[in-house]
């Protein structure tokens, strides 16, 4: 119904336009069918082309128009829209419908303004965020700036980390180049010191060699000089000799049975005894023997087995009993505590206090000193000489036993092993064997050859003094007991009360009496043999037993006792009677503590704690 | 140099057979009711589009000349022939007025809607769905479904999307995949067509059609047309009867049908053919 005039007219025309053309160009190519020998690129051409027309007659043409038409259309229908408003208002009015629209503008105008202050508004907080905006832009760069520089430290740290790890590593190659050089160095020792080994070995071996050699060759030489003697005994047994009838024919007797391992052929012992100045048997046995001696003592051996064996022993006929002093000399610095002649009556030998021993020789009623020996840390307590009187063995304060050779002042040996004062030093009856008592309680056994304590034998109390017999240790003891032990097994066989305590021992030359010197003023004297307990007991009136070591003796015959009292006298008692025989005062000012019977009976020496030395003789 | 010309070629093919527009111009029915009088309204509409889709602002302009209580769903007619939306907007077009005057005057109508002859489309979704089972249908026949199957739901999307809102490059991001065949196979399995007539009784002939024949040979459309329709084909001699148009242009019946499916497919993955008579004058 309502048909706009725009319609009519100009959309027409174009088409007459395109539509003959369009037609033309269909009917154009409708007349050239099927022709051969076009290639794919025509059909696509064509259609191409084809799409380019049509767009152009169908779109390009109206696009513009069509665009155009529509804002057009818009706009007519907006002022149609604002007219429409305004006519369908109530139109009775006119005045009013102007009024309105008076009202409708200013209403118009109030929200243009309201709009414009948003606008306002809104570009304020556009401002704003702007602002806000540029700030954290600010704030970002500067982290990145800090994280610039942060990285760079990081960068600088690796870099020196790496430098580090790289001294690091060159250090360490060093250290390991030394390592290895030290590995070397130490693979080279060992080797040096298993060839040092093995060539100590060697010289070990060569050295035990030759001690052997040299051993086997004293051993020959032994032999043969042995052989030697033999013969030549032999011949000078057979040989005939001019002597007295009293004497026997020279055979050859063994002596001690203890000797039966050695040589049998020791020196005979005559049935009678011998005075020192006088000699029943051919003089010149005992020359020749002793010399053989005298050729075959050698400097430096502790002890050979010649010395041992070929030893005289002498036997006293009888002792005198002394009746005044010969000689009273001041021995000593301080006290003497031990004295004693040698058995082959040549020597006395006087200890003490002042740690040396001294050696005199007795000769025409006076004492000549002969030799000092020293070596002792402390006091001595008691000398013993060996059965040929060239060995002195002296028991010391210093826990030790002291050995010398007759001729030399420093000691040989030291045994030491004893915790206390050693107390008494005795050889023993076996050749190369010492015992040793002491305040420790013990008795040790020493061998000389190995300088070294072979045996120990606990004892329950304070040894004091021992004797050795064949077979036995005899020990007194501050228990009051004496007690005897078996050599070979040092066990104790044998105890035998004592008075009181037991301060000193001797044994008589025949080894049958024990004498034993109590501290309760009374002489023992046992008769070992029988082992029964008859004991006979010598007192005296005024005889008081001086210190815990008063030494009393036996005289060499057996006959008489002799000890040295408190009150500086010597009392000397017979053994057969029991009573006392003789008292020898007023030489010592104070108490005596040693007597010494000498071997042949002649002289007694008695020593006391001032370093007095008396000799007494009955001429 | 003659390939990059065919590449650039097919590409120029496809866009212009995407942006191809035609110069519409809506007129109210008289016997609609209006309020005062309703001037025409002109639109260039696309050619691949769905008429229910682009025709809002059609709508806009001429309620605002009705009242709202006779405005039902607006149908559209030419000549008298009511116009399905659920073809594409050329196929109508080439069908009903390929050859008579520009602008296509199409007649708006709100009231009698023809139910015997239209779908009804109460919203834009109906036509989403329409589109979708056409592309589904036309992969069928192309790659036995699987391609259209692999696709995600928003990549059918994708294409829906690119079809409501004109964006040529968003839809061919997804499309090409379509339009893919393995090389062996030289081309679809079968070309998905159909072929309307104007004096037919049935809507449209649709068959399966090989692009290649089993000696190796390529179909051509010439080939397409005798085997579907071959009254259209002019016979040897006679001048020609029947036109046969393909966006408007009327393709070189040696073009190959493969190439045809590939380039000159509407969105909807189908090659749209109408078979028209040849105009006299």
């Amino acid at each position: 119904m309502n048909q706009p005039g725009l319609r009519a007219s100009w959309p027409t025309r174009p088409a007459v336009l395109t539509d003959p053309a369009g037609v033309s160009e269909r009917s154009g190519r409708v007349l050239a069918p099927g022709g051969g020998g076009r290639s794919a690129e025509s059909w696509k051409k064509d259609i191409v082309r084809q799409l380019k027309h049509r767009d152009l007659s169908q779109h390009a043409m109206f696009q513009d128009l069509i665009r155009f038409y529509t804002q057009l259309l818009e706009k007519t229908s907006l002022a149609k829209g604002i007219l429409s408003c305004s006519v369908r208002r109530p139109s009775s009015d006119s005045s009013s419908s102007v009024s309105s629209l008076l009202q409708r503008n200013n209403q118009l105008k109030k929200t243009t303004g309201e709009l414009a202050y948003q606008v306002v508004e809104l570009q304020q907080q556009i401002k704003i965020k702007e602002c806000v905006l540029e700030e954290q832009h600010a704030r970002l760069s500067e982290e990145e700036r800090r994280l610039a520089g942060v990285l760079d430290a990081r960068q600088e740290l690796q870099e020196r980390v790496g430098q580090v790890q790289e001294k690091n590593g060159a250090l360490k190659m060093e250290y390991d180049v030394l390592l290895e050089r030290q590995r070397e160095a130490e693979t080279r020792l060992r080797e040096e010191k298993v060839k040092e080994g093995h060539l100590l070995e060697d010289m070990i071996h060569l050295k035990k060699q030759a001690a052997a050699r040299m051993n086997s060759r004293n051993e020959r030489r032994s032999r043969a000089r042995q052989a030697n003697l033999q013969k030549e005994l032999q011949t000078a047994a057979r040989s005939k000799v001019t002597v007295d009838s009293s004497s026997s024919a020279p055979t050859s007797r063994s002596t001690s049975p203890k000797k039966e391992n050695h040589d049998p052929e020791s020196t005979e012992k005559p049935h009678t005894r011998l005075f020192r100045s006088a000699s029943a048997t051919s003089p010149r046995i005992l020359n020749s023997i002793r010399e053989l001696f005298d050729r075959k003592r050698r400097g430096h051996s502790v002890c050979s087995l010649e010395e041992d064996l070929m030893c005289p022993v002498g036997i006293c006929v009888s002792a005198r009993v002394p009746v005044r002093a010969r000689q009273a000399l001041e021995a000593h610095e301080q006290g003497i505590n031990a004295v004693r002649f040698s058995s082959s009556s040549d020597l006395l030998a006087t200890g003490g206090t002042d740690r040396v021993i001294k050696l005199w020789e007795v000769r025409a009623g006076s004492l000549t000193h002969r030799a000092t020996l020293e070596g002792s840390t402390e006091g001595v307590t008691c000398i013993d000489f060996n059965p040929t009187g060239l060995k002195i063995l002296a028991a010391s304060y210093d826990k030790s036993a002291l050995l010398w050779q007759r001729d030399e002042s420093v000691p040989k040996l030291t045994l030491t092993g004893h915790s206390r004062k050693v107390t008494a030093a005795r050889f023993s009856s076996l050749p190369h064997q010492v015992v040793t008592g002491s305040a420790d309680r013990t008795i040790r056994l020493w061998d000389l050859h190995r300088a070294a304590c072979v045996q120990v034998a606990d004892v329950p109390s304070y040894c004091s003094d021992l004797v050795c017999s064949e077979n036995s240790i005899i020990s007194g003891h501050y228990d009051c007991k004496i007690r005897v032990w078996d050599t070979r097994t040092v066990s104790c066989v044998q105890e035998l009360p004592a008075q009181g305590k037991v301060t000193s021992l001797d044994i008589s030359s025949d080894h049958r009496q024990l004498l034993s010197c109590c501290r309760d003023d009374c002489l023992q004297l046992v008769d070992l043999r029988r082992w029964s307990n008859d004991r006979m007991c010598f007192r005296a009136e005024g005889f008081k037993c001086g210190s815990d070591s008063t030494k009393a003796v036996i005289s060499p015959d057996g006959c008489f006792l002799a000890a040295g009292s408190a009150d500086g006298a010597v009392y000397i008692w017979n053994f057969s009677t029991g009573k006392l025989e003789t008292r020898l005062p007023d030489q010592h000012s104070s108490s005596i503590s040693a007597v010494s019977w000498s071997l042949s009976g002649e002289h007694v020496v008695s020593v006391d704690k001032r370093g007095l030395a008396v000799l007494w003789s009955d001429i | 140099m003659i390939l990059e010309t065919f590449m650039a070629d097919d590409k120029d093919v496809l866009r212009d057979v995407w942006f191809g527009r035609i110069p519409t111009s809506f007129t109210l029915n008289q016997d609609e009711v209006t309020e005062r009088e309703a001037e025409p309204y002109y639109l260039l509409l696309p050619r691949v589009s769905y008429l229910t889709l682009v025709t809002d602002k059609v709508k806009k302009h001429f309620l605002k000349v009705m009242r709202a209580e006779d405005v039902e769903e607006m149908w559209f007619e030419y000549e008298g022939t009511p116009l399905k939306w659920h073809y594409p907007i050329g196929v109508l077009f080439d069908l009903h007025a390929s050859n008579t005057v520009l602008p296509w005057s199409i007649t708006v109508h709100f009231k009698n809607f023809p139910d015997s002859d239209l779908l009804h489309c109460p919203s834009s979704s109906v036509v989403e769905a329409h589109f979708m089972s056409s592309i589904k249908e036309a992969d069928a026949l192309k790659h036995k479904s699987q391609v259209v199957n692999d696709m995600q739901k928003k990549d059918h999307k994708q294409l829906w999307m690119g079809l409501q809102n004109d964006k040529f490059d968003q839809f061919w991001a997804m499309n090409r995949k379509l339009m893919e065949y393995p090389t062996e196979e030289g081309g679809f399995r079968y070309i998905p067509f159909r072929i309307y007539q104007t004096m037919s009784d049935r809507p449209f002939i649709q068959r399966l059609f090989r692009p290649v024949s089993p000696e190796g040979n390529v179909h051509t459309l010439g080939d397409l047309m005798k085997e579907m329709d071959p009254a259209a084909l002019p016979n040897d001699g006679e001048p020609k009867r029947y036109q046969v148009v393909i966006h408007g242009i009327e393709p070189l019946l040696e073009t190959p049908l493969q190439w045809l499916s590939e380039h000159l497919s509407h969105p909807d993955n189908f090659l749209h053919i109408c078979v028209i008579p040849t105009p006299t004058d």
